[in-house]
């Protein structure tokens, strides 16, 4: 991770996209995530991204427009169909809890930490995801959700407060 | 903030999902077939461009279609006016008309035009083909009414219709 501004400046000079892709897309997919419960439909919604921001933003110096992107992108993708969005609405309300989180898990700590982060309000789940797995600044976060940095970071404290209480133990 | 640290420590050993290896040839494919990468292109504006356009169109025709026939009309007056001598032409016409009144009768005069914002919409960021910035597209619904009157004969004309408005506001990030 210590080489993702050298990565990203990469991004937007062209010079090697696969690397980059591959630096990202881990970030980016769980990120897209949060609007869709399929997998193959955050990978879609990943490769449109990634390919209309970097044919696009040839001069981009910031992950912000990245991360933006995917987030227009998914919130398209739920709009193109709304009879299908108001069934995953349904899903989501229904199995929210018990969704299975998408991380690379270890062990059993780590399941219950990813279990705590899927159980999330939405707005604390998407600061925290683009702040701990994307590394962005409260600013490029900010920029990317259309919200203020105080607010990114209130949120952000909010999500880790969360957490902490619900994995205090009973 | 510190309070987190330990948290924070423990939420980065939590390593996402990678992309499974199709998304990677998928990304490969788009990027090196550039007509093949799937954009959003704003079909639903072009749409409602040209019912705008057929809207306008329509209401320019009745607006020269009026203003035809008000013209016609004008030409006999006009000659009436320079040939009949003044004071014959006053005594024939009723009382209370005289020849300015004759002529003002054949003319509609604009008396107004509205435009009614009835529904707005806010459909997200996209992306047009000319950007290179996101833009927020913004979809207004508005009812246009054109009015014109005859202030001799108290005859009005009113034109409405519909029609749709799509205005992108660039989006800046920093």
């Amino acid at each position: 991770m210590k080489d993702r501004e050298e990565v990203m400046e990469n991004v937007a000079t062209h010079e090697d996209w696969k690397s980059c892709f591959s630096e990202v897309a881990p970030g980016l997919l769980l990120f897209a995530r949060q609007w869709t419960r399929s997998a193959a439909d955050a990978e879609d919604i990943v490769q449109e991204a990634f390919v209309k921001f970097w044919r696009r933003n040839h001069n981009v110096d910031n992950r912000a427009l990245l991360y933006a992107t995917v987030r227009s992108i998914a919130l398209d993708f739920i709009r193109r169909d709304r009879r299908r969005a108001r069934r995953e609405a349904n899903v989501f309300a229904e199995t929210e809890s018990t969704i299975e989180p998408h991380f690379e898990l270890e062990d059993e700590t780590q399941s219950a930490l990813a279990a705590a982060v899927d159980s999330l309000p939405h707005d604390q789940r998407e600061v925290l995801v683009l702040k701990i797995w994307n590394e962005l600044t409260f600013a490029e976060i900010a920029s990317a959700l259309g919200i203020s940095q105080n607010t990114a970071a209130s949120r952000y404290r909010y999500a880790l407060a969360g957490l902490k209480k619900s994995l205090q133990p009973q | 903030m510190s309070d987190f640290s330990e948290l924070e420590n423990e939420l980065k050993k939590l390593r996402p999902a990678r992309p499974s290896p199709v998304l990677f040839a998928r990304v490969e494919e788009a990027m090196v077939n550039s007509e093949s990468a799937k954009i959003i292109r704003p079909d639903r504006f072009r749409v409602n461009y040209a019912a705008l356009g057929l809207g306008l169109a329509a209401a320019a025709v009745l607006l020269l279609l009026a203003k035809v026939n008000t013209d016609l009309r004008q030409g006999p007056s006009k000659s009436i006016v320079q040939n009949s001598p003044a004071p014959k032409t006053r005594s024939l016409l009723p009382a209370g008309r005289g020849i300015e009144g004759s002529r003002s009768s054949d003319k509609f005069i604009p008396a107004g035009a509205t435009q009614v914002v009835y529904n707005t919409r806010d459909e997200g960021l996209q992306f047009t083909n000319r950007s290179e910035q996101p833009l927020r597209r913004l979809r207004y619904q508005t009812k246009e009414t054109w009015r014109w009157r005859n202030p001799a004969t108290g005859a009005s004309l009113r034109v409405s219709y519909p029609s749709e408005e799509v205005v992108f506001i660039p989006v800046s990030g920093q």
